[in-house]
């Protein structure tokens, strides 16, 4: 990602690189430029300085007129040698047709012959040296290059005129066209300076535009491409980082706009999404805790049972056998009493005798129902027909002679597959415990009432009594076996956890509410096996 | 005849059982397995036999069904350290004529027993 700008590198970057092109092909182009408007500027001076060296040569020639004229040789020496006493004349001669020098400003020329390839000869004839044959178009000057400085050799022709051959001197015919050449050489050293000058001059308007043109360009790719990618990266770095509350803040309406755009909408969407994944990954962690919990309710739950089946198994064991000498114990206590006269000690301390035998015995056969939570005879029952039975049995019985029964059975028949016994025995067991924690005095409320809980029907049959309730503390241990809050003989701790094991096998349940001081509510719910009318 | 005859595997029960009906005036006579009573049944014979329901080798139900095809006008009566409905149901199913818990005192031995051979003369339950 960091390779689309590299902040570290600079010369890596899009920006330097762009520029660096940019600047390269403006160096290019402004060269070609340069070197266009140099040439340009070279020829226009060189026309310039031909035209003025052509108005030299004129100007020579009128000069020397009258001399030729009047065959002064001397005078026309002497104008010659004036002429080129100016710094840009190097030199002024003249020659004939066949390009001996008559006159030149530099004396001791004079009597040579030119080279056959000098621009006088050149100019007009094709081939000098062979054959008279002249070119279409004159060149009559030539620039040449000599000891580093530019220079500019001019000729003209002069003419034959009426007054040369209709002079005194007869020097020449009619029929003679060109009477010789006038040829002078002058320095071209202010044009090699002017152009020297508009070199450097150009040159350096062209470093100004290119580095002006170049920072220009850096600031304006650095302005709409490398700061917003820049800021891109970042981003992009925050959002890796985890920051996903983070967008980038690129307002331009361009290509890096519409990007920024996607982007910030791409970072609320991956916050959606782990949002999202994140409170799926914690309602995950609440099931598996509630799974947890229930496993662990369940293997405890596990755990209760087997220890009650085994010590029901024991139990059953223990209690057959202690039937036995417990028979003889009574018995022979009996025998023994016998013995006495009645109300007599002894015969008091046999009954005691007696007493606790069949208490043992009481409490053998409560440990062998425990042991016994199958159900013995199985059939459909009617609830309400046993609850009815059983509290009609317990009414004649003297511990409940002061207790009321409150009664509000459905008119439903609530029938259930079990044991009629087993029933009677669980709200038997439910009345004594009323019973017992009311002291033998107040009411007893007993209602019946359909329910439905997981898609199951059951019937809820609920006992609540106004007696002393139960404390928070005893509540856990409730249903286990031999837990008792009754005083020593009256309870053996074994009627609660016997319901609830018969009421666990039928595949329901108890569940208790109480109140200390104000009573307490058992709830026996079982699940019905049809619905009567 | 007032005859009676205990089988029970536990010896405090069978002396139990002499101790509380000898008094009374009923000839007890004890076992201390099913085989050897229904040998003693065979040379003897008892007005009623106290059964014990749980035993080593022949349980009581077998000894009763026993009593019933060989010696109909013996009455059995079931003693049973091991009382459910279930059980007690089905000895008086089996033809026993009553069944007593263990532990029993002696008031309820003497008052089962009594009333076994007052009832004597009537038809056997079913």
């Amino acid at each position: 990602m960091k390779t689309i700008f590299n902040f570290r590198n600079p010369e890596k970057s899009i920006a330097t690189k762009l520029v660096i092109a940019i600047g390269l092909l403006m160096i290019i182009v402004s060269f070609i430029f340069w070197y266009a408007i140099l040439k340009k500027q070279e020829k226009d001076i060189r026309s310039i300085a031909v035209k003025y060296g052509g108005s030299f040569v004129n100007f020579t020639k009128d000069s020397i007129h009258h001399s030729l004229l009047t065959f002064q040789r001397e005078e026309t020496q002497r104008v010659l040698e004036t002429l080129a006493t100016p710094e840009g004349v190097r030199r002024v001669r003249i020659y004939n047709h066949e390009g001996t020098i008559l006159f030149c400003s530099h004396k001791q020329s004079v009597g040579q012959i030119i080279d056959k390839n000098s621009v006088a000869c050149k100019g007009c004839h094709v081939e000098p040296a062979k054959s008279p044959a002249l070119l279409q178009t004159p060149q009559i000057w030539s620039v040449y290059k000599d000891k580093g400085a530019t220079h500019l050799k001019i000729v003209g022709a002069i003419p034959n005129g009426p007054d040369c051959y209709t002079a005194s001197c007869h020097a020449h015919p009619k029929e003679q066209n060109t009477l010789g050449f006038v040829e002078a050489d002058l320095s071209l050293a202010f044009l090699d300076e002017a152009l020297f000058k508009q070199g450097l001059a150009l040159t350096a308007y062209v470093v100004i535009f290119v580095i002006a043109v170049s920072v220009f360009l850096g600031i304006i790719i650095y302005k709409i491409v490398s700061r917003p990618v820049r800021d891109l990266v970042s981003g992009m770095e925050e959002v890796a980082g985890g920051n996903l509350d983070y967008s980038v803040s690129i307002k331009s309406a361009d290509e890096m706009g519409v990007l920024a755009q996607t982007f910030n909408s791409m970072i609320k969407d991956l916050k959606a999404a782990r949002d999202q994944s994140e409170k799926f990954t914690q309602t995950l962690e609440a099931e598996v805790a509630r799974k947890t919990e229930e496993i662990q309710k369940t293997h405890t739950n596990l755990m209760q049972t087997e220890k009650l089946a085994s010590l029901g198994r024991m139990a059953a064991g223990v209690a057959h056998e202690i039937n036995n000498p417990l028979t003889g114990v009574v018995t022979f206590a009996y025998l023994l009493k016998k013995r006495f006269p009645p109300n007599s000690l002894e015969s008091e301390d046999l009954n005691v005798i007696i007493e606790q035998a069949e208490r043992c015995s009481k409490i053998i056969k409560n440990l062998l129902t425990f042991a016994r939570a199958t159900p013995s005879e199985k059939g459909k029952v009617s609830i309400n027909d046993i609850l009815s039975r059983t509290i009609f049995m317990v009414q004649n019985q003297e511990k409940f002679h002061h207790i009321k029964f409150n009664i509000n059975l459905e008119t439903f028949q609530f029938i259930i597959v079990g044991d009629p016994s087993q029933f009677q025995q669980i709200f038997l067991n439910m009345f004594i415990n009323a019973a017992d924690a009311m002291n033998g005095r107040g009411n007893i409320f007993v209602s019946t009432r359909r329910m439905t809980e997981n898609n199951k029907a059951y019937v809820e049959i609920e006992f609540t009594d106004e007696g002393s309730g139960i404390k928070e503390e005893d509540m856990p241990k409730l249903f286990e076996p031999f837990f008792t809050t009754k005083p020593v003989g009256k309870g053996t701790g074994l009627g609660l956890s016997v319901s609830h094991g018969i009421v666990k096998h039928l595949g329901g349940y108890i569940k208790v509410q109480s109140a200390v001081g104000k009573g307490t509510s058992f709830f026996v719910r079982l699940p019905l096996a049809e619905e009567g009318k | 005849m007032k005859k009676i005859l205990v089988i029970d595997d536990e010896a405090i029960v069978r002396t139990s059982c002499e101790r509380a009906l000898g008094p009374e005036g009923y000839e007890v006579k004890t076992v201390a397995s099913g085989r050897e009573g229904v040998d003693l049944l065979r040379k003897e014979s008892f007005g009623l036999v106290l059964l014990d329901l749980k035993m080593p080798d022949m349980d009581g139900i077998e000894v009763l069904n026993l009593i019933n095809t060989n010696w109909p006008n013996t009455k059995v009566v079931m003693v049973t350290g091991y009382s459910t409905v279930e059980t007690a149901v089905q000895a008086l199913r089996l033809g026993a004529y009553n069944f007593i818990e263990k532990p029993f005192t002696p008031d309820t031995l003497v008052a089962a027993v009594k009333e076994v051979f007052e009832n004597s003369g009537d038809i056997k339950k079913d």
